[in-house]
């Protein structure tokens, strides 16, 4: 409904804006997500610069392994002697990088998915959605363990899995969405008008389904930090000496009676992030269906 | 009614032996060999593994061996490889306490998640109606392994409490009343923190549904028929708004099993969760394919069970 | 709709209620311990029934229910256990074209052999003859002690008097023809008086029973390959077995640790049939009967009040399935299992810790890095020297292992008697590395990694996930190695992963593993150049003639000062060799609450020794049967003790 270009004077991307941002649960979100990825991106161009903070992630000092937090150790050390902060800064870039390109893999398969099924509708729309119905039947953790083990535990490769599992959710929206905007005067005259399918799907439908879309990709990146989450803590998670926040707790496993802050900070870590996410894109989808 | 029921069952079932075809594919594509002794054993000979793969026809072709245990499951034969006892019974002992698990966390996360939506929902654009959300995506971000053990380890240094497995062990108790809430506590843990993301998703979906059903003309009109506003909510709006929640039942059995995953280990819970990932890791394929079938059947099952009652629900649906 | 709002409210708040009361039942009303024993363990027994099972899991449960033949007592000595004696022989034969041939060999041999007032001083030889028959062309004689060494000596007598006997053909395929046949032969005494757990009475059917059913290809037995040199299993009375062997092998007598099963229950029964009615409710002979087992949750086990030694103290034994490391350790912390098997890491804290005991046994294993010698950087010894003093092994047992470890010297641990004690180990040494690979002909490059031939020294190092030790060990390695100009890379994989894909294949640079030892000194399968072959365990390609030698002598000594002789210089010929990094032999820990248990078993002359539970070489836990709860004291009418 929200996505039928009316006769107001503002554009609809102007009109979400300023919902959005009178919402203040959605900026301190955004504030959030603009810290956690500046931090994402500032570290990895500090240690490229040459520039010696955060310390090396990776430096084993055994000597000082397990200490609580402490003025040289902010946030302490892990069982190698490694600065927990500094391992978690670096593993801020790792859910960042994960996050997003997981999002765009599973983006790229859905939209097309319902993109098909919805404008075509018919036999294709049966048989994707069959296929989408059959995928959730199955439990994903099994898949994407397989999925590893086969291709190898690289960061791509765990990256391309999660996607690969999570698209059915906007293949659905996006369909839906089609059906209702295949149907609409605008569409009905250019295909009368004789354009390409193609080029209506692209240039007329989709842009329109964008607010839904774009909603569901900020609420699927939270999704994809926590499945990587748990695939570091199962142990699935990338090689290492690769710091991220699960698999910070997952080394320190055994420790975590006595070591609180390797599971503490990781958590919070996991937790505001994920939380950051889900409220600005609940706020996006509340900003782009609200009437006024 | 009967046709839609039969046509249904029938859709099902291909369906059911395409996702057994695939799993099976994928289980044993993945490298790695079921021997239930360790690989690296230096008393056992090539002999013995040779007769091993014999006898769980291991050395056939892969679509013979579908085939086989295919027919194994359906005769009731079908072993499993860690220790040869019949699959079936593995999965069917592991059953009521799955069922035990499930049942408590759905019913956790429908009535607390309800009482949060219905909350949400009637307070809807004001302080209450944030919190509410703040508090239901919090639910819904926080990882289940850092709240599991976060749990375990606040009761266990700070009150002492057992919270393993599905009894405590070594202790006697006075009384079967005390032995029963001995063992609802060891349910509940473990169930509670299955359903914390349930209540946060079943509030949002009963909230966005009910703050839809609420602005419909007829409950202008009950208003201004002068009803309580107890009864408007609750007799009509919320009757309205249950769809979502009776379909999105169906959807959370692969959820609650892949979750149950982490939250099974870590409780010592012994659940289907663990019995598919030691499964996999030990590459059981007889177990496996029994197991996914027999999600997947649970699935599809509740999925036709949702469809009926919806239409059982709401009278304006026909089921075609 | 009142109803509703009933439903609605009334829910959750039923189950907050139920919730609460369930806490405070589970923290102030949980009272009296009972007098069982609960034990955590981190994965599960596959199946009770001991010759179908290899795993840990199922062998600690195993050793509660069943006895074998024989055992190791607390000091790792081999004991009687269903058997009060055992002798060993030899049946050395001959074979000649005649009977009087047959009977002249008999002569000469009685002749030459030493005897009272024939001594080998005198120059008569020392062979242990016990006797000496002739039965048609064969010569038959019959050794107290087995080994190749006397038949051969009793060839070339033969020889010196020009009798040739007829050759035997070779006992494997690809052999030599053999002089002589050696069957060792041993003879065990059964106790009297061993009941079943379901009353029937032990006797000889049952071990070769036992054997019958390990060779059965429809067990599928993984313990079938150490009885492959059997000939005959035979029960002359319900009380004696004589056991023969095709060719001496001097491990032999250790595979009859193995748990004997009842004939009577399974000696009609088809194997297919073994899992479902046996195998989860196993019948034995030992201190615990069996009394439960709900998969993936626990295994209870109940006294056996009719144990041939006396009924033990305890009601029951529970092994309780906890899969989790931290939760272990959270179990053991709200005293829901005794025992909790220490990580290094908590051992600091838990030594000063007045309500624990600690119990600290050298480990039967070392942790290693397989070079794969069929990669050419790997071929040269000096490299290999180089990569051994690179790595700082005593730090790794420092800070991984908190000092619970001992470096490793070899492929034997230290507590066994024949360790040999003098080989040192290479010296943590980086500049002599340094030097070393210069030597080799790899010079550092640009980047700093050295380069021979225009190829980079760059290898991939793997590692089994789920082993934090392991992974530790990877990334130390990976530190320790680039310092000196040596490139690692570290992939972590699944265990069943690494195996399939790499290291049955043989396909791999550098591994992190390690090898948990039997109480033999055997390890051909490990080492001997024959075992290189896909699936086999010498998957780094190991070749050493002198090592064949020396494998495959030890296999056939059975005079303990030679084996000691022979083992030593295995271990000192492949320490020098370096084809693995030898890393650490760790020490176990285990932690029980103070004063949890308490000993109360029969000393040696018989009367009844109380002692709290205390360390032996054969672990902590030998003589489980005897343990016992202060709060239910062992009564004071002392069991009758068969001894």
């Amino acid at each position: 409904m929200s996505s039928v270009p009316t006769s107001l004077d503002e554009s609809p991307v102007a009109r979400i804006l300023r919902r959005f941002r009178a919402d203040p649960m959605a900026r301190a979100s955004v504030a959030v997500i603009v810290l956690f990825a500046l931090l994402a991106g500032i570290t990895p161009l500090l240690s490229a610069l040459g520039i010696p903070w955060p310390c090396d992630p990776n430096l084993t000092v055994l000597e000082q392994k397990l200490l609580p937090p402490s003025p040289a150790h902010w946030l302490g050390t892990d069982n190698l002697g490694r600065d927990v902060l500094s391992r978690m800064l670096h593993g801020a870039s790792i859910s960042l990088t994960v996050g997003l390109i997981a999002v765009a893999v599973s983006l790229g398969i859905g939209v097309l998915a319902g993109a098909v099924a919805g404008y075509f509708g018919g036999k294709i729309d049966q048989i994707l959605m069959r296929s989408v119905d059959a995928l959730l039947c199955f439990p994903t953790f099994f898949l994407i363990l397989t999925a590893v083990a086969l291709l190898g535990p690289s960061l791509i490769n765990i990256v391309v899995v999660i996607g690969l599992v999570s698209w059915t959710g906007t293949a659905r929206l996006v369909r839906g969405e089609f059906l209702t905007l295949r149907e609409t005067e605008y569409v009905k005259s250019a295909r009368v008008l004789g354009q390409r399918a193609w080029t209506i799907i692209i240039r007329h439908i989709l842009p329109n389904a964008a607010a839904p879309i774009l909603v569901t990709a900020v609420l699927g990146i939270p999704d994809a930090i926590l499945s990587e989450a748990g695939l570091s803590f199962l142990g699935f998670g990338v090689q290492p000496p690769q710091a991220t926040w699960g698999n910070i707790i997952a080394d320190g496993k055994t420790y975590l009676l006595d070591a609180w802050w390797l599971i503490l900070f990781p958590g919070l870590a996991i937790l505001v992030a994920s939380l950051s996410f889900y409220l600005a894109g609940d706020a996006l989808r509340e900003a782009a269906e609200s009437r006024n | 009614m009967t046709f839609f029921i039969l046509r249904r069952l029938g859709l099902s079932l291909a369906l059911l032996f395409l996702i057994s075809i695939i799993s099976f594919f994928i289980v044993t594509l993945t490298p790695g060999s079921p021997y239930p002794w360790g690989e690296l054993n230096p008393k056992i000979s090539a002999e013995v593994k040779a007769n091993f793969r014999k006898k769980f026809h291991l050395d056939r072709p892969l679509p013979e061996q579908y085939a086989l245990i295919m027919r194994d499951l359906f005769t009731g034969d079908l072993r499993s490889i860690k220790d040869d006892r019949p699959v079936l019974s593995r999965i069917l002992e592991r059953l009521p306490a799955t069922l035990a698990l499930n049942f408590t966390s759905i019913l956790i996360s429908l009535s607390f998640g309800t009482l949060l939506g219905v909350y949400a929902a009637r307070n809807a654009g004001r302080w209450q109606d944030m919190t509410g959300s703040f508090v239901a995506f919090l639910f819904i971000a926080l990882p289940s392994f850092w709240i599991s053990y976060l749990l375990a380890i606040v009761l266990v240094k700070g009150f002492h409490v057992p919270i393993l497995g599905t009894h405590s062990y070594g202790i006697g108790f006075p009384n079967a009343f005390a032995a029963g809430l001995d063992t609802l506590w060891h349910l509940l843990l473990p169930a509670t923190v299955l359903a914390i993301g349930g209540i946060a998703a079943q509030s949002r979906y009963l909230r966005a549904t009910m703050i839809g059903t609420l602005r419909e003309d007829y409950i202008r009109t009950a208003r201004s028929k002068g009803l309580a506003e107890e009864t408007v909510l609750y007799k009509h709006a919320l009757r309205n708004s249950v769809r979502p929640l009776v379909t999105g039942i169906g959807m959370l059995l692969p959820a609650l099993l892949s979750g149950a995953v982490i939250v099974e280990n870590i409780f010592a819970y012994p659940g289907m969760g663990r019995l598919g990932y030691e499964a996999v890791l030990e590459r059981d394929y007889p177990t496996l394919v029994a197991l996914n079938f027999v999600v997947a059947a649970l699935v599809l099952l509740g999925n036709l069970l949702s469809d009926l009652l919806y239409a059982a629900v709401d009278p304006r649906v026909r089921l075609e | 709709m009142r109803t509703l709002r009933l439903f609605l409210y009334g829910i959750p708040a039923a189950l907050l209620i139920l919730l609460a009361a369930a806490f405070i039942n589970a923290t102030f009303l949980s009272v009296a311990k009972k007098n069982e024993m609960s034990i955590g363990t981190l994965g599960e027994p596959s199946t009770l029934n001991p010759i179908q099972q290899a795993d840990s899991a199922s062998s600690q449960v195993g050793a509660l229910i069943f006895n074998g033949l024989i055992k190791y007592n607390q000091d790792l000595e081999v004991v009687g256990d269903l058997a009060t004696g055992w002798k060993l022989s030899q049946e050395t034969t001959f074979r000649f074209a005649t009977d009087e041939a047959a009977a002249k060999a008999l002569e000469t041999l009685n002749t030459n052999r030493a005897r009272p007032g024939l001594t080998a001083t005198s120059g008569f030889s020392n062979w242990p003859i016990i006797g000496l028959l002739t039965k048609g062309t064969n010569l038959i004689v019959t050794l107290s002690q087995p080994g190749l060494k006397d038949s051969e000596d009793m060839t070339q007598a033969l020889a010196s008097s020009d009798l040739h006997p007829i050759p035997f053909p070779p006992l494997e395929p690809d052999g030599k023809e053999r002089p002589f046949k050696a069957e060792p032969v041993i003879r065990f005494t059964l106790r009297d008086g061993v009941r079943w757990h379901d009353g029937a009475p032990f006797s000889s059917a049952d071990v070769a029973f036992t054997w019958r059913a390990i060779m059965n290809e429809k067990v599928a037995s993984p313990r079938r390959s150490d009885f492959d040199l059997v000939d005959s299993v035979e029960t002359p009375d319900p009380r004696t077995v004589v056991v023969r062997y095709k060719k001496p092998f001097s491990p032999a007598l250790l595979a009859w640790m193995t748990a004997i099963l009842p004939e009577h229950l399974l000696g009609k029964l088809d194997p297919a049939k073994w899992p479902e009615l046996y195998n989860r409710a196993p019948v034995g002979t030992g201190p615990f009967r069996f009394g439960g087992w709900r998969t993936n949750e626990f295994i209870r086990l109940k006294k056996n009040p009719d144990y041939f030694l006396g009924s033990p103290w305890l009601d029951s034994v529970v092994f309780r399935v906890l899969p989790d490391p931290l939760t272990l350790q959270l179990a053991f912390q709200t005293r829901q299992v005794d025992f909790w098997a220490v990580d290094p890491w908590s051992v600091k804290g838990l030594q000063d810790d007045p309500r624990f005991t600690l119990f600290t046994s050298p480990g039967n294993a070392y942790n290693y890095i397989g070079w794969n010698l069929r990669r050419p950087m790997f071929q040269d010894l000096k490299v290999r020297q180089a990569l051994a003093q690179a790595v700082n092994v005593p730090q790794m047992i420092k800070y991984i292992l908190y000092g619970h470890g001992v470096q490793s010297t070899g492929i034997f641990t230290p507590q066994m008697w024949f360790f040999d004690p003098s080989v040192k180990p290479l010296p943590f040494d980086p500049e002599a590395a340094k030097r070393l690979l210069d030597e080799a002909g790899w010079r550092p490059g640009p980047d700093g990694i050295r380069v021979k031939d225009g190829r980079r020294f760059s290898f991939t190092l793997l590692a089994n996930n789920g082993n934090e030790v392991r992974r530790d060990i990877a990334t130390l390695v990976q530190d320790d190695l680039k310092r000196v100009g040596i490139e690692v890379k570290v992939e972590i994989y699944e265990w069943a992963v690494l195996l399939k894909r790499f290291v049955n294949k043989g396909e791999f640079d550098a591994i992190v593993l390690g090898w948990g030892l039997g109480y033999d000194f055997d390890q051909y399968g490990i080492w001997h150049s024959s075992q290189t072959h896909p699936e086999e365990l010498n998957f780094i390609g190991f070749s050493d003639p002198k090592v064949d030698h020396l494998l495959t002598d030890l296999r056939q000594e059975y005079a303990r000062p030679e084996i000691i002789r022979l083992a030593g210089e295995l271990q000192r010929t492949i320490y020098g060799q370096q084809p693995y990094l030898f890393l650490f032999v760790p020490q176990g820990s285990e932690v029980m609450w103070k004063g949890a248990y308490r000993l109360r078993h029969p000393g040696p002359d018989g009367a009844w020794i109380d002692e709290p539970v205390r360390m032996t070489k054969a672990g902590w836990s030998y003589d489980m049967e005897w343990f016992y709860r202060p709060e239910y004291p062992p009564t004071a009418k002392a069991n009758s003790i068969t001894r």
